[in-house]
């Protein structure tokens, strides 16, 4: 059920290694802001994760990103409640780690859809109990069947993050328009969020779409989040209509420059297609992912000597600039970007 | 910083002149690939004062084509919140930030499958999928035992809610036999027939649906690599027409049901010089999607060098 405060919470600024510390456990249940590999992904939190050694996590939300790719290279993911277990798109659309682990029993995966995810989360960020959507009537993702958690015997009330039931099918009670599905709220224990600025109240921010990044931060008991930049809180108030998450809800603040990458933070930088295509192909052979792994995630001291190790050139590429919000020095398929001042479909269509 | 695609060195103006002078006549075999092929097919099905609802790869490129050449004022919606996105660079994600340039709108999920797509005002679903049955039907999770799958897909993402709740939707699949088949392993959005798991019973869609405001919503079309096909009264698939170079009988070959081939309006129309120039100059010059770049037959490339 809802949680009632008494009183707003007092978001702390600590660093990424702190904030993991106290927000991540074993078998914790977590939400990642961004979509697919390339928006907004916390990659450094995942990163701090693995390297902390956390493990069977139950990870709700809408999407694979290079977070879950990640947690799922180093084997920490045990229940994967989601709607599309790819990653990254024209990178390599399948997670090939947790195909692996789910053909081998080693973890739970829960389908639903990108719409039902929606609708969860936004029941869950304004506090009911469930909500109804026309889910698609017919589909296998609402067979009785199919239950995954059911199946496993975990919808059975003991764990009060899971719900007693995938879904109910019923007639529409109020306007006679046939058959409708309620889904459960979502209800997770964390939602990590990066975004562009915070202020050092809590007061967040990002560019670009917002996927369902605001409805998780509600949704969820606690809220990191990770900011390219920490600002006075003061500044936020400024443009009040350009913040997303007020600071009440958020618990922890780090700042974490680059802390998206390899996925983007639009008007900050670029997706970096290549280098998660290389995590693609890694993950095909698991020495190649062993030694990735040394390379990339157990072998820098920090975060910082991450970012250090991709190189000044490759963050040059990466430089969002200031108009579109995105980069066009970077290759991103076998030929450089073209310059354009304009899309076509608008001197086309005249506006 | 790495210089200008060489193909690009001119100006958005002339640019904009040449796409005038290109022919609209059909480029001949040879002179385009398959990729371009479907993705014009996808294109035309696009129409003016559509709002269009695509997923990521060719489903993106074909939309974004369709915008540059025969709908140029269809709005396009990205899940990730996108509303009318009018792109410069074609986007590798339906979240990238590529997708929102000089949108009307960005929100997120709730706003495109809640405000957009559940409250009707989607008109056109432009989809991929793994595989699909002869109403449309389209399995994008797992092929064998859901619990135990020979093969893992991706999974729904929009696919089905998408493919529901859209006025008119369109599928962009690799056609094989054991892709075009009568009765898929696992339906992921259900086509004109699926099942009534209240009844237990098979069903049209039209019935389990009954009441609700999309008893009527579904597909229409299917783009393959080897054919373009429609739905009858009945709402089954049949063959539309068959690409260049493609024969009636291999398509039967590669479809693991009888398919309806009675209604076959000839070759598929093979793409312009000019909805070739745009896809390629305009669309995806940095070859994302596109695997390679056909060479232009001499008299266009006179045009292009001027």
């Amino acid at each position: 059920m809802p949680r009632l405060r008494t009183q707003t919470k007092k978001a702390q600024i600590m660093s990424l290694e702190e904030a993991c510390k106290a927000f991540m456990h074993d078998g914790a249940m977590v939400a990642w802001s961004g979509f697919t590999g390339f928006n907004r992904n916390p990659f450094a939190f995942a990163w701090q994760t693995v390297r902390q050694g956390v493990k069977d996590l139950h990870v709700i939300d809408r999407h694979g990103s290079c977070c879950t790719w990640l947690l799922n290279a180093a084997g920490a993911i045990k229940i994967y409640e989601t709607n599309w277990m790819g990653w990254g798109e024209m990178a390599g659309k399948l997670d090939v780690n947790l195909e692996r682990r789910y053909k081998k029993g080693e973890m739970i995966l829960e389908d639903y859809s990108h719409g039902a995810t929606a609708m969860r989360a936004l029941a869950g960020a304004i506090g009911a109990p469930f909500i109804p959507y026309n889910a698609p009537l017919g589909s296998d993702l609402y067979n009785p069947k199919y239950d995954a958690l059911g199946k496993a015997g975990l919808r059975d009330g003991k764990n009060p993050r899971i719900p007693k039931k995938k879904f109910i099918q019923m007639e529409e009670p109020f306007w006679g328009e046939g058959e409708t599905v309620l889904l459960p709220a979502m209800r997770p224990e964390l939602a990590v969020i990066h975004v562009a600025q915070c202020g050092d109240k809590g007061t967040a921010r990002w560019r670009g779409v917002g996927t369902i990044d605001k409805e998780i931060s509600f949704a969820a008991e606690k809220v990191v989040i990770l900011a390219e930049e920490v600002v006075p809180e003061s500044e936020m108030r400024k443009l009040p209509e350009g913040n997303q998450i007020p600071y009440f809800v958020v618990d922890a603040i780090v700042e974490c420059p680059w802390g998206a990458f390899p996925s983007s933070v639009p008007f900050y930088y670029d997706y970096d297609a290549p280098f998660m295509r290389e995590m693609d192909k890694i993950s095909r052979n698991l020495d190649d992912q062993k030694k990735w792994l040394d390379e990339w995630v157990y072998g820098p001291k920090s975060w910082e000597e991450f970012i250090v190790k991709l190189g000044a050139k490759r963050l040059l590429d990466l430089k969002a600039d200031s108009v579109t919000g995105y980069s066009t020095r970077m290759m991103r398929g076998k030929k450089p970007a073209p310059r354009m001042k304009m899309p076509l479909s608008v001197a086309m269509s005249g506006y | 910083m790495k210089g200008g695609n060489t193909t690009m060195a001119k100006s958005m103006e002339q640019l904009m002149e040449l796409i005038e002078k290109m022919p609209d006549e059909a480029a001949k075999p040879g002179e385009f690939i398959l990729p371009e092929l479907m993705a014009i097919q996808i294109a035309h099905t696009v129409r003016n004062d559509d709002i269009v609802f695509a997923g990521t790869g060719l489903p993106m490129v074909g939309i974004m084509t369709a915008n540059f050449i025969n709908a140029p004022n269809a709005l396009l919606i990205y899940e990730s919140g996108i509303c009318d996105g009018k792109t410069m660079h074609v986007p590798m994600s339906v979240c990238d930030q590529r997708a929102a340039n000089m949108s009307s709108t960005l929100g997120g999920l709730v706003d495109t499958f809640g405000y957009y797509l559940q409250n009707g005002y989607v008109t056109l679903g432009f989809l991929g999928g793994a595989a699909i049955d002869k109403y449309g039907g389209v399995n994008v999770t797992s092929i064998g035992d859901y619990y135990n799958p020979g093969h893992r897909f991706t999974g729904s993402g929009g696919n089905s809610d998408i493919g529901t709740m859209a006025h008119r939707v369109a599928y962009i699949i690799l056609q094989e036999k054991r892709r075009f088949i009568e009765r898929n392993d696992y339906t992921t959005t259900p086509g004109w027939w699926c099942w009534d798991f209240k009844t237990n019973e098979w069903k049209p869609k039209k019935e389990v649906w009954k009441g609700t405001a999309y008893a009527n919503s579904g597909p229409v079309a299917v783009v393959t690599n080897m054919g373009n096909y429609a739905f009858d009264e009945k709402g089954e698939i049949y063959l539309k027409s068959f690409h260049p170079g493609v024969t009636v009988e291999q398509i039967k070959e590669n479809c693991g049901f009888n398919l309806n081939v009675s209604r076959v309006e000839g070759e598929t129309k093979k793409p312009t010089y000019k909805e070739l120039f745009v896809l390629r100059e305009f669309v995806d010059p940095e070859l994302i999607f596109l695997p390679q770049k056909v060479e232009y037959p001499a008299s266009i490339q006179k045009l292009i060098n001027g």
